[in-house]
């Protein structure tokens, strides 16, 4: 489940070579103006895309200012008013002591969001780095490293993450680091693939030919123009991230008892399903619209925005 | 020695006047709901599915705590007594009679003969002297057993069917130990495997229900055993069950045991809890209730603690927790807030409300003459420390998590913060035995106040490390008197000192409740509030 | 061609040996001890003595140096013997092998619905003209992918248990029970496979060799059906590792979700329990499994597609 997007990435790896363009390190572009004007004009004509924007803004000002859209406290109810259901008062309905889940879910998206970041960071940097040496680095160093992400490739990343979170035990942040650490892998290949074809293209080849320092020609050309794809598969890993998270916080791995974590709380809800289907069914379709969001974001940054341009 | 049938009842009489005072069993026997019970000719075969919340890992009767389990390991075993849950009188079971010397130091049962256990082996005095020599071994192991058979000196068979045990001091508790699941009689050759093997494997035992199979955290089997014919002397069917099978199935989730019980996927569900009951009412399910007498649920503190060896700490948690508020919001309907340590169906108990009002200005003052300060997050913190609590509980009631939140949400309100930790069922003698715990969520049932011994006492196991006191005296007075109103005295007091020093927190009385299908009928509690199934038809 | 077989069975097991090393290495770092919570599940008194203690790490291995635990484990695990659970005691392979039926029944019938499900589904969504429609089941697998599988279970139940009352809402009972798991566990499945299957699809159908049929009067269906699926399913074949992985991780969650019996229930107990020896096993059989079928996908495709020159094949590492 927590590998379903791999595909895109993929092929974003092996897909047919991508233009270098020598100068995205250092030019900032031709004109702020007509960027904004065609980032716009690119949201309006895809309706889905400006959606999702707008969705994943919202979460990320509810993780941020919670505030901003429930002045309810998530942790403490009155506990006559349990069990109500959705209604103008409680837009998400109260869980069994009488707390708003809307407002649970909202604060909920700090804790959510949060693992989710710390995992895609734990990916993107261990799993970059791995790629950056393996493909900068090469002969026997590319070898071992890359047969390592081989073998890490082979446990299904849900196994992977279960086996790192008995060895570290339970918490937001170290579902986090478990679910990271699982994704590691495909980031170190998207990088290495990166480095590999920035490494031989011509200008990199000219500017080492020029006596350039390693180092410099590293971070004045590989580094930038290899970025790119691997801050799509950062976008793509997001999603999956946010379900690996909340999979494991649903099997009770995650923070305990109050912390509304998004998969927790639907947890939790299970034991209610038959008197109150919102406990489990409104906080699964936050998931599967961030989830949903994200991922289309990133497919508009992979595909048909670089298409555009 | 023979014993004289006739002679058996005055004997008995006499015993429980001798040994159990004011029993109030017959308040709680109110089963909710019209009850399907009797109606219709009752039919043999059939199976009976039960979906369970949790389970113990082990399904050995002497080993197992765990109402979830106790439930399908009962029905394996007989002991030697059973306990009219109307009366709580001691009846007849695999003995058919007792004598009890004057000083309660020693038991004589003399057992029907003709008895035998699933394996084949005849029951024998010999085999009663081997059950009681082994459950003290199992230690910390046997959750329940423990402290039954505390301070025995010997056990004896005298001939082939009649058994002896001296206790060293009396023991006023041990005749109604005998009625227990923990003291249910197994086979020889089952009580020589080691506990592992006994929990894994399970036991012959002579019950009207033998194990069929066991798969950890997934399911129970248990089949009729045929040529049953030594029921207990309350069960209204004579000879074997009516139930063909007994399917135990292990379901987690509160909601989808209600959901499956409704749909007819089950026929039988535990531990509902408030929140199913709208959704169950009605329609074809009845929810069978019964308070559990014993200990309470609560916070069993860990009195070691640094934090907790301070009286007043303890007892401002005591008084910060509204357990009307809990009983109300999480709880079965009718459920009690607690009012003592021990549940008012308890014999012997002591209504000492007054001390268990809820009152949180009054935790509030204690905290701050305590030396814990208010502190900017809401929480008190006293040099440097924070009064922060870690609670451990166990997934094996639908009923654990919403009262510990609220629980929480109580105790922050006057600074206390409680951090909760899940835990399995099967690590329960594991936590017990490391004290690895500031607060501990849990009851104790039994219908005994001995039970406030086997918990408290700092001669027997001591899992909350409560210090030597004059707790220890009155509680060891208690179990060996044979005067039922000193015994009810002492009792009362123990009672106080327990609830007064809040060694523990009492919050609520348990009340077991059942979701019961109406095609099934006589599904009753024992004396326990438990449930006994050899009477069970479906229909 | 024996060469080639050969040297991919030979990276299969040094796949395996890694991922046994890696589960080693991790499970290793556990802070706790795991000795003291064997002897606290298991004790025969109430008091754990040190001497007991050290006798039950001599038992286990652990007071040897890290290196030669490590051989010691290797050398049984190879043997097929991964020691017992922790919690259970019984043996690891045992608890595994007798979970195994239940999941591949779950998972098997999963990916026939997926690969039904989501095959439909690209190939309608390719052939249609209809643009509305050809949106509206392109826009599904995204959708697919990004509900979270637990979630999509709890609603099934919901509303086919508990409302409908036509499946049972946990157990193994029959193929009954099997409906709504495996429906749970095809949703993100299906999804894949019709993405991918979509995308090569259209790339088929790109190919001179469907304007040549075209030339030939050939019918839509026929073309679509008969040169392009033909074709496009060949690199679909690539992604059935990633089904498989995909497949077992699932199962943890809807085996949980439906307290349904098998490998996912065990893991997710395992994990529960810290029981190290039991999800170490869990570890290396899903590489196993996944391994296994990468393996075979590598060694029939050859077969299927006599272009592939064998030698410079890598689709194993493809996931």
């Amino acid at each position: 489940m927590s590998q379903s997007l791999v595909v895109d990435t993929s092929e974003a790896a092996v897909g047919p070579a991508r233009p270098v363009d020598p100068g995205t390190g250092t030019s900032p572009g031709p004109g702020r103006r007509v960027e904004a004007r065609r980032v716009l004009r690119f949201l309006l004509r895809r309706p889905g895309l400006l959606a999702s924007v707008l969705v994943v803004v919202l979460v990320v000002l509810a993780s941020f200012w919670p505030g901003l859209f429930t002045s309810r406290d998530p942790l403490k109810g009155v506990s006559s008013q349990n069990f109500r259901s959705p209604s103008s008062e409680h837009w998400f309905g109260t869980d069994e002591l009488g707390r708003d889940l809307f407002s649970r879910v909202v604060h909920g998206a700090q804790l959510s969001l949060k693992a989710t970041l710390i995992a895609v960071a734990v990916a993107f940097v261990v799993g970059g780095l791995l790629g950056l040496v393996a493909g900068f680095v090469g002969r026997w160093v590319d070898d071992v490293l890359m047969r390592f992400v081989d073998v890490l490739l082979s446990i299904p990343a849900l196994f992977l993450s279960l086996a790192l979170v008995t060895a570290l035990g339970y918490g937001t942040v170290k579902v986090a680091v478990a679910v990271g650490i699982a994704s590691v892998a495909g980031f170190a290949r998207v990088a290495r693939s990166e480095v590999l074809r920035v490494r031989q293209a011509v200008f990199v080849e000219a500017s080492r030919s020029c006596g350039a320092r390693w180092y410099s020609v590293l971070g004045r050309h590989v580094l930038p123009n290899a970025a790119g794809p691997v801050v799509v598969l950062a976008t793509l890993e997001l999603g999956t991230a946010i379900l690996a998270v909340s999979a494991l916080s649903f099997l009770g791995y995650g923070a305990p008892p109050p912390a509304p974590e998004w998969g927790t709380l639907i947890s939790d809800g299970r034991n209610y399903l038959g008197n109150a289907w919102w406990l489990t069914a409104l906080p699964g379709l936050v998931i599967a619209a961030t989830v949903l969001a994200t991922n289309r974001i990133a497919r508009a940054l992979d595909g048909e925005w670089s298409r555009q341009r | 020695m023979t014993a004289h049938p006739d002679s058996r009842s005055s004997r008995w009489a006499a015993l429980a006047a001798l040994l159990t005072t004011s029993l109030l069993l017959t308040a709680c026997g109110s089963s909710s709901g019209e009850s399907a019970n009797g109606t219709g000719q009752a039919t043999s075969g059939g199976t009976l599915t039960f979906a369970v919340g949790s389970d113990s890992g082990c399904v050995d009767p002497q080993q197992v705590g765990s109402n979830d389990t106790i439930y399908s390991v009962r029905q394996v075993v007989d002991s030697l007594t059973d306990q009219d849950p109307e009366t709580g009188k001691i009846v007849p079971w695999l003995a058919k009679s007792w004598d009890v010397s004057s000083d309660a130091t020693t038991f004589t049962f003399h057992l029907r003969s003709g008895v035998t256990f699933s394996d084949g082996s005849p029951l024998t005095a010999q085999v009663v002297k081997e059950n009681f020599d082994a459950v003290p071994k199992l230690g910390a192991l046997g959750i329940l057993a423990q402290g039954y058979l505390s301070g025995v000196a010997s056990t004896t068979a005298v001939d082939k069917l009649t058994v002896r045990v001296k206790f060293k001091e009396p023991n006023a508790q041990f005749l109604q130990a005998t009625s227990t699941h923990s003291l249910g009689i197994e086979s020889s050759a089952s009580v020589k495997k080691t506990p592992q093997q006994k929990c894994s494997q399970g036991v012959a035992g002579s019950g009207p229900f033998v194990l069929k199979q066991y798969v950890q955290n997934r399911s129970i089997t248990l089949a009729k055993r045929s040529g049953y014919d030594w029921g207990s002397s309350l069960w209204s069917k004579k000879g074997e069950a009516y139930l063909d099978k007994l399917v135990f199935k292990v379901v987690p989730e509160a909601g989808v045991r209600a959901g499956s019980l409704q749909s007819g996927q089950v026929d039988a569900i535990s531990s509902v809890g408030k929140a199913n009951e709208a959704t169950l009412k009605g329609g074809q399910v009845t929810l069978q209730r019964r308070a559990n007498p014993g200990v309470v649920f609560g916070l069993g503190l860990n009195n070691s603690r640094p934090i907790l060896k301070d009286t007043k700490v303890r007892q401002a948690i005591r008084y910060a927790i509204d357990r009307q508020q809990i009983a109300d919001t999480v709880f079965p309907t009718g459920t009690q807030p607690a009012t003592s340590v021990l549940a008012h169906t308890t014999p012997d108990y002591e209504n000492l409300s007054s001390d268990l009002s809820y009152d949180a200005a009054k935790a509030k003052s204690l905290l701050d003459s305590a030396g814990w300060k208010a502190g900017g997050d809401g929480i008190r913190s006293k040099n440097g420390t924070k009064l922060s609590l870690t609670v451990k509980w166990f997934t094996n009631a639908a009923t654990n998590q919403p009262a510990l939140e609220l629980i929480q949400q109580q105790l922050k309100s006057v600074g206390i913060d409680l951090v909760l930790k899940e835990l399995q069922i099967t690590q329960i003698a594991q936590v017990n035995q490391s004290g690895d715990f500031d607060g501990l969520w849990g009851n104790v049932t039994r219908a005994d106040p001995d039970i406030l011994r086997s918990s408290y006492s700092t001669k027997l196991a001591n899992w909350y490390r409560v210090p030597a006191s004059e707790l220890d005296s009155v509680l060891a007075q208690q179990a060996a008197t044979t005067d039922a109103a000193k015994r009810k005295q002492l009792v009362g007091e123990a009672q106080k000192l327990i609830v007064q020093n809040a060694h523990t927190v009492p919050v609520v009385e348990l009340q077991t409740q059942l979701g019961v299908s109406k095609k099934v009928h006589n599904l009753d509690f024992d004396a326990s509030s438990r449930i006994q199934l050899h009477d069970t038809w479906i229909g | 061609m024996s060469r080639y077989v050969i040297k991919r069975l030979a990276q299969a097991v040094g796949v395996l040996w890694a991922a046994y090393t890696v589960s080693f290495l991790v499970l290793d770092f556990l802070p706790g001890d795991p000795v003291s919570a064997m002897a606290g599940a298991g004790a025969d008194s109430a008091e754990i003595d040190p001497a007991q203690l050290a006798a039950l790490r001599h038992q286990y291995g652990f007071d040897k140096p890290v290196l030669v635990q490590y051989a010691d484990y290797l050398g049984r695990a190879v043997r097929g013997d991964f020691g017992d659970s922790v919690s259970t005691g019984r043996a690891v392979t045992a608890t595994l092998t007798d979970a195994l039926p239940q999941t591949l029944q779950l998972t098997g019938a999963a990916l026939l619905l997926a690969v039904v499900i989501g095959g439909g589904l690209a190939v309608l969504a390719t052939y249609t003209r209809q643009r509305w429609l050809r949106q509206l089941l392109l826009s599904l697998p995204p959708l697919g992918v990004s509900v979270p599988t637990f979630w999509v279970g709890l609603v099934l139940v919901e509303a086919f248990s508990f409302r409908l009352r036509w499946f049972p809402a946990f157990g193994n009972d029959g193929l009954r029970g099997l409906v709504l798991p495996a429906v749970t566990l095809a949703v993100p499945t299906g999804a894949l496979v019709a993405q991918v299957l979509a995308k090569s699809l259209l790339t088929a159908l790109d190919q001179a060799y469907v304007e040549t049929a075209r030339a030939k009067g050939a019918g839509r269906w026929r073309i679509h059906l008969r040169h392009a699926l033909r074709n496009a399913s060949l690199p679909a074949l690539t992604v059935v590792g990633l089904l498989v992985g995909q497949l077992i991780a699932g199962a943890v969650v809807v085996e949980t979700v439906f307290s349904r019996d098998g490998l996912g229930r065990v893991t997710a107990a395992a994990v529960t329990a810290q029981d190290i020896p039991l999800v170490q096993g869990v570890v290396v059989f899903g590489a196993l499994i996944f391994v296994l079928s990468n393996l075979i996908v590598d060694l029939v495709y050859p077969l299927l597609d006599p272009r592939i020159v064998v030698a410079s094949s890598r689709k194993a590492s493809f996931a």
